[in-house]
């Protein structure tokens, strides 16, 4: 929307911030398209009036000072913070040509399309198999039960087919294809995270959020998280929360910065905002600072 | 420079000297005491058997007086600094009130009982004896305030004992109170309460006091209490056992398999007079409760947990269902008496009994289970409605599973609870206690053509339960002998501890599930 009244944290610099700073040009297609989206927790508003087109199959970076709403725009692109009883979201976030927050939305449907990978690694207490074909058996994409298995329309060969596709897709198929029923609870913090990818593939999505999915993993998962995500970008959009400027900067190709107070302060191309950025805040931000 | 630096690094290693050597001592006769003690309680042993010609009273006795000489003794040589020790300025506020309270104990009952004074007397001198000895405590340096009021301690009581104050033919019977106390038990429990503070006080000085001290000291104490409450465990146990064993094993053979007193009902046909009945009873109370109970139970924990919304609604319930688990047990008995009784058949049945302690089982495994299924994660609920499942199917899948280890310790604990009332099924369920008869409910019921299609003759019939035996025989001494009830309770006793062999091993398996 047009110059928002803004208050930065310094107090010095009353910046405004100008609408061409959110202007963001692309080719191609826009998988998801936020316009006016306010958030509330109670009384507190988290995000104020965010206007924002994601491009399809390209990796989207979200940065910002720790509390600026990156997690909870980003759960508001699938609708996670339903789950939250004090959140209130006004506005609407547009996918795949309907306002995903009209009544009549299929909250199924729409998280099946929209997945998302949570900040820590969180697999299910089951086997390494069971967790990935747990969305699309309770989805009855996918049935090894006792009556198909009686009725002789079991799944079990595109179940199998099913898990070694998600966990190449996820990097992770060579580590654990030989134990595959094991706990997913016995594999390392990466490994895990890569599963939970993994899980989110298997609902088959064509949007990936992700929640600063490497943060609590060493250099080396990391790069392999970093690697996997530039490949998920051929097939899915990602959008991704990140703290790590270098990160962001390597793997995305368009970073929407948001600053304290819940604004969206610049959004274009990634190269672009990390070598000139129109704000002078965001570039504060970005040299480290502010923030 | 260099001095210092070597002083310093021998605080770090640990050195044994005499004060490590010599207090072990009292910490010795400390751990050596308090099995005596309790063999003393448990009449393994009498006061007056004798050991190597001396009586156990005697051998008690100066077990005291030496520990109360040794740690005497450490006391001095570490305050004089004869011996290295790291004590503190102060004993402690705690440990000076645990002495006080000792001393006004100690003072009180002599005041009162031996010189025959009144409570204006007594009460402000055992105060007074309490404030100065706490005083005392508190004012000394660590070093003589954990020695020297536990060597007083066992000074008095080992010379009580060994002068024959308060022999093995020491009676005592406190006026106004019908009970009486002998000389035996007041030995044992000088030996009990003077083994604990000499372990406490020996394995403190053993390492210098100090915090090192202090550390092993409480270490030491809370492994003996730990210990002593084990032993009350094995020994309720082992006395049920050493009771009950003969009756069950009563004309038991191992070929051709006999073990009457178990297999067989009461009556005249039978030479040896058993509970079969009242063991099938037992486990079809249990077993009906515990299907009654358990679906309703774990449905009202999900929805509360899950569906409610967090608030007044689910705290009003809460409360209620706490105060229902705490509501004793003859009011659930006076409840089915009233209300269910007269409701089914109108005469005591096996379903009244099964519905009653369904009742009773009820509120312990919805409270444990709400508290399992708020433990469980929730990021398991976010990543699973995050891949668009329906929340429903979330519980199912996700959700409960988690959960089933702690609902099945409910269920164990609840179990545990009523397969050993009595009170809830005294009216409802039994019309002859001893039967010879034994319910067969599964091979009773019945599918008819018309409504309600499934009838169960067993069910509506009475039965008896091994706690109304017991409870028949022990209390109000109808129909069979003493041993028939020990029998009985070893019995019941082996029948819980199968219930919770099933349910353990059912988490046990559970647990794998979730973890490998
Ligand atoms: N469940 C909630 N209830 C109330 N307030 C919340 C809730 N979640 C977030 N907030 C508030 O909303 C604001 C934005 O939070 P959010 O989690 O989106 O920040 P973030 O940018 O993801 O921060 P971080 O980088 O630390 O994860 C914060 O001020 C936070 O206090
Ligand atoms: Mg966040």
């Amino acid at each position: 929307m047009s110059q928002i009244e803004t208050q930065t944290t310094t107090g010095e610099t009353e910046e405004q911030i100008r609408d061409e700073w959110l202007e963001y040009e692309f080719d191609g297609e826009t998988a998801l398209s936020v316009e006016d989206l306010d958030v509330f927790y109670g009384n507190d508003q988290a995000l104020q009036s965010i206007d924002m087109d994601i491009p399809e199959k390209s990796v989207t970076a979200l940065i910002g000072p720790s509390g600026c709403g990156k997690s909870t725009f980003l759960r508001c692109l699938n609708r996670m913070n339903d789950r939250i009883d004090a959140a209130r979201v006004e506005g609407t976030v547009e996918f795949a040509g309907e306002n995903i927050y009209d009544d009549d939305v299929n909250l199924v449907e729409l998280r099946k399309r929209i997945g998302m990978v949570f900040q820590s690694p969180n697999p299910f207490p089951k086997s390494i198999r069971e967790n990935i074909s747990y969305g699309p058996r309770k989805h009855g994409d996918i049935d090894t039960g006792l009556v198909a298995r009686l009725l002789g329309r079991d799944d079990r060969d595109e179940e199998e087919e099913l898990v070694e596709r998600c966990l190449r897709g996820a990097a992770l198929w060579d580590e654990v294809h030989d134990r595959l029923d094991d706990n997913a609870l016995g594999l390392s913090g990466g490994q895990q995270q890569r599963l939970c990818i993994a899980r989110a593939l298997a609902v088959g999505p064509d949007v990936l959020l992700m929640d600063e999915p490497a943060s609590a993993l060493d250099p080396i998962a990391t790069s392999k998280i970093e690697d996997l995500v530039e490949d998920l970008a051929e097939e899915y959009t990602v959008v991704i929360v990140t703290h790590n400027m270098q990160q962001a900067a390597r793997i995305s190709d368009q970073t929407a910065v948001f600053l304290t107070g819940g604004e969206l302060v610049e959004y274009g191309d990634t190269d672009q905002i990390f070598e000139n950025p129109q704000s002078q805040r965001v570039e504060d931000y970005i040299t480290g600072k502010f923030g | 420079m260099s001095e210092s630096y070597g002083d310093e690094r021998a605080n770090i290693v640990a050195e044994t000297s005499a004060v490590d050597q010599l207090a072990v001592i009292p910490a010795t006769f400390g751990a050596i005491a308090f099995v005596v003690g309790w063999a003393i309680v448990f009449r393994w042993i009498s006061v007056t058997d004798t050991l190597a010609g001396i009586e156990y009273a005697t051998l008690l006795s100066i077990g005291h007086l030496l520990a109360a000489a040794v740690l005497c003794a450490v006391g001095i040589f570490s305050t004089t600094g004869i011996v290295d020790t790291e004590p503190d300025d102060s004993t402690g506020l705690f440990t000076a009130l645990a002495f006080g309270a000792i001393a006004f104990i100690g003072v009180g009952l002599t005041a009162s009982q031996t010189l025959g004074t009144g409570a204006t007397v007594w009460f402000p001198t055992s105060l007074v004896a309490a404030v100065l000895v706490a005083g005392v405590v508190l004012g000394v340096p660590e070093d003589l305030g954990v020695t020297l009021p536990v060597a007083a301690f066992e000074l008095v009581v080992g010379l009580v004992v060994l002068t024959d104050v308060i022999g093995p033919s020491w009676v005592w019977s406190p006026n106004g109170f019908s009970a009486s106390f002998v000389g035996p038990i007041a030995i044992a429990a000088f030996a009990m309460v003077g083994s604990l503070l000499c372990v406490w006080a020996g394995t403190n000085a053993s390492k210098g006091f100090g915090s090192r001290g202090r550390e092993l000291g409480a270490y030491a104490l809370i492994s003996t209490y730990a210990v002593a409450l084990l032993a009350i465990l094995a020994l309720l146990i082992i006395f049920v056992v050493q009771n009950g064993l003969n009756q069950v094993l009563k004309g038991a053979q191992l070929w051709p398999f006999k073990l009457p007193f178990v297999l067989n009902g009461y009556g005249l046909q039978y030479d040896v007079n058993g509970i079969f009945p009242a063991i099938v009873g037992t486990v079809w109370l249990v077993v009906g409760a515990v299907v009654f109970a358990v679906p309703l139970a774990v449905g009202a924990a999900v929805y509360l947990t899950e569906y409610a919304d967090q608030g007044r609604f689910t705290r009003i319930v809460e409360t209620a269902t706490n105060g229902l688990w705490s509501t004793p047990s003859i009011v659930y008995g006076l409840f089915a008496f009233a209300f269910l009784l007269p409701r089914i058949q109108n005469d005591v049945t096996l379903l009244t009994g099964q519905l009653v302690l369904g009742f009773m089982l009820l509120p312990l495994v919805l409270i444990t289970s709400r508290e399992a299924l708020q433990n469980v994660p929730d990021e398991y609920r976010d990543a699973s409605a995050a891949l668009g499942v329906t929340q429903w199917q979330t519980i199912r899948s996700v959700v409960l599973p988690a959960a089933i280890p702690g609902v099945l310790t409910g269920i164990i604990l609840g179990i545990g609870r009523i397969a050993g009332e009595t009170a809830p099924i005294l009216l409802v369920l039994v019309r002859e206690p001893f039967s010879a008869s034994t319910p067969s409910v599964l091979g009773s019921f019945h599918f008819t053509a018309t409504a309600p299609f499934i009838t169960n003759d067993a069910l509506l019939g009475p039965a008896t339960a091994l706690p109304y035996q017991l409870f028949a025989v022990i209390t109000a001494g109808v129909g069979a002998s003493q041993e028939f009830g020990w029998g009985t309770a070893l019995v019941l006793l082996c029948v819980v501890m199968f219930f919770y062999a099933i349910g353990i091993t059912t988490r046990i398996y559970f647990r794998k599930k979730l973890r490998q």
